[in-house]
Formats: C-alpha cells, sequence, structure tokens
C-alpha cells in the first residue's frame, strides 16, 4: 500500500499527468459549446432518416446523448492520453535513473512492479471518470436530462430507446466497461513500458498498435473480417452495449472476459520482464 | 603463555565465485572478496574491469551467472530483503526524481527502507549541508548537490554496509574533498562499513583501510592497503651526512639497488622488510640520518598489478 501511495503521489506530482484531464476539460467543454450553439443541425442531421417513421417528441439532444455522442467520438483519443502516464510509469525511471535507487532497496521487484501497475488502472479509471463527470454535469447543464435515443449501424440500422429513469445505471455500466477497455491500452502500453528505456518508444509503440488494430479491424474486406475477432479492439466498444436495447449481457461479458484476458496476460509479461531485467544503465 | 588473540574480523559482505556474462564476454570472473565491518574498502580497477557490474550484482541490479553473495552472513538472493534494510547504495551517480524537492525524495526513498520521521530527513540534510535546500525541486540542484543529496539518504536509514560507485566523479575539488570527508566521518562517527569503487588511486589512498583490485574481471589482488603497498620493493630517499661514505657504503650492500645521490639525499630500491636493516646500517657506521622516507605510491602498486593496463 506504501508503494502504492507513492507511485500515486510521484505519478501526480508531474504535469505530464494533468495534461490528459486538461486536454479532455478542452474537448468536451468546447465539443459541449459547439453543440448547443448548433442544436437545430444537430437535431436534424439526428432525426432525418427517422421522421417518416417515427414520431419523437421531448428533450431529444439532451444531457446523455451528448455524453453518449462525446464518448463514441473520443474512444480513439483516450487511449493517446493514457499512454502518456502508462508507457512512462517504468521507463521513465530508467531514463532518469532512478529505477536504480529503487530496486536497491529492500521491496521485491514484484511488488514494485505491482504498484506501478495499480497507480496506471488507478490513472486510467480516473481519467475515463473524469470524463464521465465532466460529460455528464455540462451535459446536463447545457441541454438538461431526457431519455436516451441512439441510432445504430451495426449489426441493423435501428434506434434504441432507454427511458430516462434507467440512463443513469446504463451510463455507470458503459463508463464501467469503457475503463475495463482502457485497461488493456494501459496494460500494452506498461508492458511497453517495462522493456523500454525511454517514455517515446512505448507510447509510440501502443499507439501505432491501436491504430493498425482499428484499421485492419474495420477494412471491409473478408481477409480482415476474419481477423476481427482475434483483435482486442474489437472488442473494445463493448461499452456502447449498455445503451442498447435490450442490453445484449451474452456479448457484453464476452468482450469483458477477451479484454480481461488480455489484460491479465500483458501485465503477467511486463511482470516476468521487470523481475528478471538486468539494470545495466 | 601467548598474548590476547585477536578476534577473527567480522565479515559484512563476502562475494563466492561471483561472475556475469554478457553474451559472450565475461565482465566478472570468479570474484571471491570480503570487507570487515568497519573497513572502508576500495574497489580499485582500470574502467571496464569489472568494478560496476561487480557493485550492481552486490545491490541486486544484475542477476549473478554464478556464484553467490553474502551481507551480514546471509545469502543475499534468499534474504534480500531483510539484507538490503541494512544496506545503502549510490550507483555511478545519484539520480532523484527532479520534479520533487530533496525532501521528498528523502521522504519516498527513505520509507522504502523503513518509517523515517521529518526530523530524521531534516537531521540528514544538515549534515550534508542542504537543510536550507530542502524544499528545493532536485531540478535546481547541481552535480555535486545531488551527490551529497545521495549521501543524505545513505545516512537516512542508518545503513551498516554503504556501497558507493565512484562517488566522487563529475566533482570540482571542493566537492570531491567534501564527499571524501563525509566518507570519513560515515566510517568514524557512524561506525559504518563502506563498500567504494574509485579509480582516483589519491582519492583511494587517502580515505581506504582495506582494498581489492580487479581487472577484467578477475581480482588481481585484496587486502590491507598498507600493507598490500610494503609487500612490494620500494623506493626510499634518505639525508644522511656525511654523504660520500654512505653512498660507498649502501653500494656494498647487495640486497640494494642504488639510484642516485644529490645533495646530500641518498635514492635506493629495496626489498621489502630491509628498511630498518639499511637504517642501522647507515647508524652503525657513524652517518648521520636525518631523515628516511618512503616513495610508495598506490599508483605505481596499481600499475604493477594491473600490469599498466589502467587508464586512470
Amino acid at each position: 500500500m506504501k508503494l502504492f501511495w507513492f507511485e500515486i503521489y510521484k505519478t501526480f506530482s508531474r504535469w505530464r499527468t494533468y495534461i490528459s484531464f486538461g486536454f479532455i476539460a478542452l474537448i468536451v467543454i468546447l465539443t459541449e459549446v459547439v453543440m448547443k450553439l448548433s442544436a437545430n443541425e444537430i437535431l436534424y442531421r439526428m432525426l432525418r432518416s427517422f421522421e417518416k417513421d417515427f414520431l419523437i417528441f421531448g428533450n431529444v439532444l439532451n444531457g446523455w446523448f451528448v455524453t453518449a455522442f462525446i464518448m463514441n467520438s473520443l474512444h480513439f483519443h483516450i487511449p493517446f492520453l493514457i499512454t502518456l502516464v502508462a508507457g512512462d510509469i517504468v521507463s521513465s525511471e530508467a531514463t532518469s535513473g532512478t529505477v536504480r535507487f529503487l530496486l536497491m532497496r529492500p521491496p521485491s521487484r514484484s511488488r514494485i512492479i505491482t504498484a506501478k501497475y495499480l497507480t496506471t488502472l488507478f490513472y486510467t479509471t480516473g481519467l475515463v471518470i473524469f470524463l464521465g463527470l465532466i460529460c455528464i454535469s455540462l451535459g446536463l447543464i447545457l441541454f438538461g436530462s431526457g431519455d436516451l435515443i441512439m441510432n445504430y449501424q451495426v449489426p441493423t440500422i435501428r434506434i434504441a430507446f432507454v427511458p430516462e429513469a434507467d440512463v443513469p445505471i446504463r451510463m455507470l455500466l458503459a463508463f464501467a466497461a469503457a475503463v475495463w477497455s482502457m485497461t488493456v491500452v494501459a496494460s500494452l502500453a506498461f508492458l511497453f513500458s517495462t522493456l523500454a528505456e525511454n517514455s517515446i518508444g512505448p507510447i509510440i509503440g501502443t499507439m501505432a498498435i491501436v491504430i493498425v488494430f482499428y484499421v485492419v479491424g474495420n477494412f471491409p474486406f473478408d481477409f480482415f473480417r476474419m481477423l476481427s475477432p482475434y483483435l482486442f479492439t474489437t472488442y473494445m466498444v463493448f461499452w456502447q452495449r449498455f445503451l442498447d436495447h435490450p442490453i445484449p449481457w451474452l456479448e457484453i461479458g464476452n468482450s469483458a472476459a477477451v479484454l480481461g484476458i488480455h489484460s491479465v496476460c500483458l501485465f503477467s509479461i511486463a511482470f516476468a520482464v521487470f523481475n528478471r531485467k538486468d539494470i545495466k544503465s | 603463555m601467548n598474548g590476547m588473540q585477536q578476534p577473527p574480523p567480522e565479515i559484512v559482505l563476502r562475494t563466492k565465485g561471483l561472475s556475469k556474462k554478457f553474451g559472450k564476454r565475461w565482465a566478472v570472473k570468479d570474484l571471491n572478496i570480503e570487507v570487515h565491518r568497519g573497513d572502508v574498502f576500495s574497489f580499485l580497477g582500470p574502467n571496464g574491469a569489472g568494478k560496476s557490474t561487480a557493485i550492481r550484482m552486490i545491490l541486486t541490479l544484475l542477476r549473478p551467472t554464478a556464484g553467490s553473495i553474502e551481507i551480514f552472513g546471509k545469502d543475499l538472493q534468499k534474504n534480500r530483503s531483510a539484507v538490503l534494510s541494512r544496506v545503502c547504495g549510490i550507483v555511478e551517480k545519484p539520480d532523484f526524481y527532479l520534479y520533487l524537492s530533496a525532501y521528498e525524495n528523502l521522504k519516498i526513498l527513505g520509507s522504502m527502507t523503513r518509517r523515517v520521521r521529518r526530523d530524521e530527513i531534516t537531521e540528514a540534510l544538515d549534515v550534508v549541508g542542504l537543510q536550507s535546500r530542502a524544499f528545493e525541486k532536485v531540478r535546481t540542484f547541481s552535480h555535486g548537490m545531488k551527490q551529497r543529496l545521495g549521501i543524505a539518504q545513505a545516512l537516512l536509514t542508518e545503513p551498516e554496509l554503504v556501497i558507493l560507485d565512484e562517488p566522487t566523479t563529475g566533482l570540482d575539488p571542493q566537492g570531491m574533498k567534501e564527499v571524501r570527508e563525509l566518507i570519513k566521518r560515515l566510517a568514524r562517527e557512524r561506525e559504518m562499513t563502506i563498500f567504494l569503487s574509485s579509480h582516483l588511486l589519491s582519492e583511494v589512498e587517502l580515505v581506504s583501510t582495506r582494498m581489492a583490485v580487479i581487472n577484467q574481471g578477475a581480482l588481481i589482488t585484496q587486502g590491507n592497503v598498507s600493507e598490500l603497498l610494503d609487500r612490494e620493493a620500494m623506493e626510499y630517499s634518505i639525508e644522511v651526512s656525511p654523504l660520500e661514505p654512505a653512498v660507498a657504503l649502501v653500494r656494498k650492500l647487495p640486497w640494494i639497488e642504488f639510484l642516485s645521490s644529490e645533495n646530500g639525499c641518498i635514492e635506493v630500491r629495496i626489498q621489502p622488510g630491509r628498511a630498518p636493516e639499511l637504517n642501522r646500517v647507515l647508524i652503525e657506521s657513524d652517518i648521520e640520518v636525518s631523515s628516511f622516507y618512503p616513495h610508495r605510491t598506490l599508483e605505481d602498486f596499481f600499475l604493477k598489478v594491473t600490469k599498466g593496463t589502467s587508464e586512470i
């Protein structure tokens, strides 16, 4: 616990850690203000394909919808922000030479690497919760509350309706799932961080893998569709399923299990590497 | 009846057949050294001799390819945590979290060994003269100040064994002197055992009680500094009067190599242990001996045992 506290203290003593929070605050405020100013245009685009078939009334462009919209837009950017800390947390100790001081101390390497991993998860969770809080609070202030109407294209084109009373718990589950998804990215960056002696490599390496997997997983060719189930990025958007109707629990369970196995495997490798690593620098 | 026998010295650090291989190259091979309690033990060797590799194995930064390390009589691998709670080390240069203050660095690093109180941190900073900079970021510190901060964190947990890898590297003469004085004070006042590697022979001669010399990863010799130096043939300057009869007398002695005479002084090279005999011969021949001092240097010794491979 003491080691974990020290890691938290060190992580949150660096200004780099706050870049992500600043970026999220900026982008969310900007997006929501622009959405508020362009509310009519957005409503028109949202509803034009359904207007002929459905009678839609009430506060459709509400804070919950805006939150879901921003989460959907940012699920590619958040991994990058996570790598800023996850890719740096071990490698920066090697760069600065402080890893020597750490590993000469009585605590075992296993405890040190576990404390660092827990700190990475803490930061990841904190970042996603921050995103959720700022999106929802500002969204509700600017747009008010209401039922959540989501427009899905996959596997079929449809709309899902979530009553206003159910939305908070659905959002909570969705953000929990987002944390779970981001844990894989954090674990990947963390593994690269144990392998590298500078922070740039792990950040670029992680983002390169995430981008390639996203691209490969979304190519509309049969060959790439075959690969899709083997790419962890395929499962990372499973948080969206909590805003669907009905909630596809089996699919959610499957995605959560695949992502969990990835996180455990990536951390296990990082753990083994760190424990056997010779500190030559 | 013999006089009281001295108890054998307590061995604080012992390596047995310690070896490390990087690829096909042995950085350290079959290293057997012993450090006694209270020693200021110098670990000497030319650049690339394997000093840092050996120290990193002792501090668990590198995994030995073969051999074992005992500290305080316990196997390091099996008792890592217990052993390292009594040891402190600085490898190469002391690196700290630059974005934290000196106080915060000591708090974090010290607390990894045991609970440290605020007054202990303040005292450690005071000893190394950094109390007034306690709450400034380490980023603003000079190399010498970081070196002193490194020693402060060594003091903080009151280790019994302090391992310093080239502790004066990069320091100006004043900084080197300060660190040397600190090392001596740690050994004298706090009864710490100091193990230090260095390639600065003058520094070793000034602070060390025992030493080991390694070259190309292998131990060349180890022992008491003065005994090791006395073991080798040495040159002496002898101030005598009158000069001529003294020179004639010295030339006749078979175990002596006459070198020169000038300004009432004879320069000779003699075998170890012969100095008192030479002094006696001169006095018994009614030659006045005003001074008799050796020209022994650690540098000569070092170059000899490493066969001139040093890059000092």
